[in-house]
């Protein structure tokens, strides 16, 4: 019937682990290379389902800039279950499946020319860094960058040494917190919400993008709104179950939308209106 | 071109069916009927109330392989579509029904395309519903699904001592061009045909009150219903309403490997919004923590999402999910509930 032919959407794409760099005790920089030479074009906050064979599959956001050297993607991966541990566990030139990208990713013809606020909670950083690389890339094409960064501890912080050429970098904007520090740490301490009092932002000129764990977004949003941003300028980056991929193992879905089709990016003004969201 | 055949013919039809086809059929067992791969024309019981199990498993098993590889060598890796060629038959109209909204959900791309290379390799032999299967906790007559328009290759209906084939698709011509026992329907038969389906209208009745049109917006207003929270109490999360829901397609995937550590293959299963973890995440949330949510949700799905994206509800009727429900939740129960707001 031909249909032999017909590769089916839940079939990966042959990958091998090119690089693996250690971030945090419980988090790996991992950088990839499809084995087709190919390549592909994501979006920031797009994401990939990684397979290891013989035990299932994950999705895990790109951290990488759409625009990548040599083919390679880079996925900041946390040793959290089974799968993740897994890929903790292999080394370099090791082969793993990929499908993806998918998602809508981050409408970057939307904030062009704007002031972007990025609103990054713990393993948050891993997605929307492929958003702040992309506007450090594109330097010219945005206004003002300002980064709020919350983490646990120190120790738990994300991509420690491009944060701190971000410190360096006086196009950047950038305030860290962290929730329990030793006396030595020397920036804040305090839930992410804290930071706001540190910026100020023309509403009418600032896209924002916020991502972190669920119980952020509400306090978020909350704080943007108290600086009189519109609705529709505010996207959340809404990490759920992801499974599939295709919109059809029903994991991500909330209210009538899958995730994986119409999110994971959903601007408040979407977001509000769908009862499972926030 | 209609035909019709007699039933004493119907016996020797399944046998030459079972000579091309994988057979699927409708079967009793342990007083209870189920559909079943049939070798022989004595086990089909033509005259049976809904299954356990609705047909579409058979379209969309509920642990499909889809890859085989070795762990030793991932370039070994092989996408698997299974497609025998079958033909599912005595299938009831809700079930028909059942099948149509899964050939649009599964095709909407990204299509599912080991779906629709079981569905194009399976020919579908409807059969009218006279009576309802029971008394209550049904609801095929409320929302029409008892008659179904289409989605099958013939549809049989029984006029007595003969059945009034439907001839629909060229693939469903084929099978009655090839036997001689299936006669042209004459306009006697076509009479027949109208009066069955005019004494059909007596034995259905609505287990609704209200316009079921309505069904939907009103739902949408009952997102806060105290009834949520009331069937989540009794609730107990055990997913038999998802099993055997005849529109449930939600899935997990996961990979199974021999003894060896060497073979393996990767299976799509049947997953249910009603199991307590199936929105959990790997950091430890849950989506949907409480069961009043998960209720809510499946409900919701079937009547709002569903129907807000391919325009019909997705709830066919069959009242499965009441009947196999150790917490006695009902269907039929809520739909009155927030009608009567």
């Amino acid at each position: 019937m031909g249909e032999e032919t017909q590769k089916s959407n839940l079939v990966p794409m042959a990958a091998t682990i090119v690089g693996i760099r250690q971030m945090t005790d419980k988090e790996k920089l991992f950088t990839v290379r499809l084995d087709n030479g190919n390549g592909f074009k994501h979006r920031p906050c797009q994401f990939v389902l990684i397979s290891m064979f013989g035990i299932g599959e994950a999705p895990i956001s790109i951290s990488s800039p759409p625009v990548n050297s040599g083919n390679t993607f880079e996925l900041c991966i946390r040793s959290i279950g089974n799968l993740t541990g897994a890929i903790h566990r292999s080394s370099v030139n090791d082969r793993i499946g990929i499908r993806g990208p998918y998602g809508n990713g981050f409408p970057l013809e939307k904030i062009e020319g704007k002031d972007i606020l990025i609103i990054a909670g713990g393993l948050g950083l891993a997605p929307i860094r492929s958003l702040i690389k992309h506007v450090l890339n594109e330097r010219g094409r945005y206004g003002r960058l300002i980064l709020l960064i919350g983490a646990k501890r120190p120790e738990d912080i994300l991509f420690k040494e491009e944060i701190a050429m971000w410190e360096e970098d006086h196009s950047i904007e950038m305030h860290v917190s962290v929730d329990i520090a030793a006396p030595s740490w020397k920036n804040h301490v305090g839930v992410i919400t804290g930071l706001f009092k540190y910026i100020t932002i023309d509403p009418l000129n600032t896209i924002a993008a916020v991502v972190g764990p669920p119980v952020m977004y509400r306090f978020v949003v909350k704080e943007l709104l108290a600086k009189k941003m519109f609705e529709g300028n505010i996207f959340l980056d809404m990490e759920r179950r992801m499974r599939c991929g295709i919109g059809k193992c029903g994991h991500c879905q909330i209210n009538g939308i899958y995730l994986c089709q119409n999110g994971p990016v959903l601007s408040y003004l979407e977001a509000r209106k769908l009862q499972e969201a926030l | 071109m209609d035909v019709t055949i007699k039933h004493k013919d119907v016996d020797r039809f399944v046998l030459d069916l079972l000579s091309s086809f994988d057979v699927i059929a409708p079967v009793a067992r342990d007083g209870r009927f189920i559909f079943d791969k049939i070798n022989s024309p004595s086990e089909v019981s033509a005259q049976y109330n809904t299954t356990i199990l609705p047909p579409v498993k058979w379209l969309y098993p509920d642990n499909e392989k889809l890859l085989e590889f070795n762990l030793k060598d991932i370039n070994s890796m092989k996408p698997v579509v299974q497609a025998n060629k079958q033909v599912l038959t005595f299938i009831h109209p809700c079930d028909i029904n059942a099948i149509n909204i899964m050939d649009e959900v599964l095709a909407e791309e990204p299509a599912d395309v080991n779906y629709l290379a079981r569905r194009r390799a399976s020919v579908i032999i409807g059969y009218e519903c006279l009576k309802p299967c029971k008394e209550d906790n049904i609801l095929c007559f409320d929302k029409g699904y008892h008659i179904a328009y289409k989605g099958y290759d013939l549809f049989f209906t029984d006029l007595g001592e003969r059945y009034y084939v439907n001839v629909v698709t060229d693939a469903g011509m084929e099978i009655v061009n090839g036997y001689d026992y299936f006669i042209r329907a004459g306009y006697e038969d076509w009479l027949r045909l109208l009066k069955v389906r005019e004494d059909r209208k007596k034995g259905f009745k609505k287990s609704v009150n209200g316009d079921m049109e309505m069904l939907s917006h009103v739902l949408k207003e009952s997102y806060n219903d105290e009834i949520w929270a009331i069937e989540g109490k009794k609730c107990v999360s055990c997913g038999a309403c998802n099993i055997v829901c005849p529109t449930c397609y939600c899935f997990d995937v996961a990979d199974e490997v021999c003894p060896d550590m060497e073979e393996g293959s990767r299976h799509r299963k049947l997953d249910g919004c009603q199991l307590r973890g199936f929105c959990k995440v790997a950091t430890g949330e849950n989506f949907r923590k409480s069961a009043a949510e998960r209720v809510r949700h499946r409900v919701f799905k079937k009547e709002v999402y569903l129907k807000k994206r391919f325009g019909k509800s997705g709830c066919v009727g069959c009242g499965r999910c009441i009947e196999h429900c150790i917490a006695k939740i009902s269907i039929v129960e809520i739909f009155n509930h927030v009608m009567g707001r």
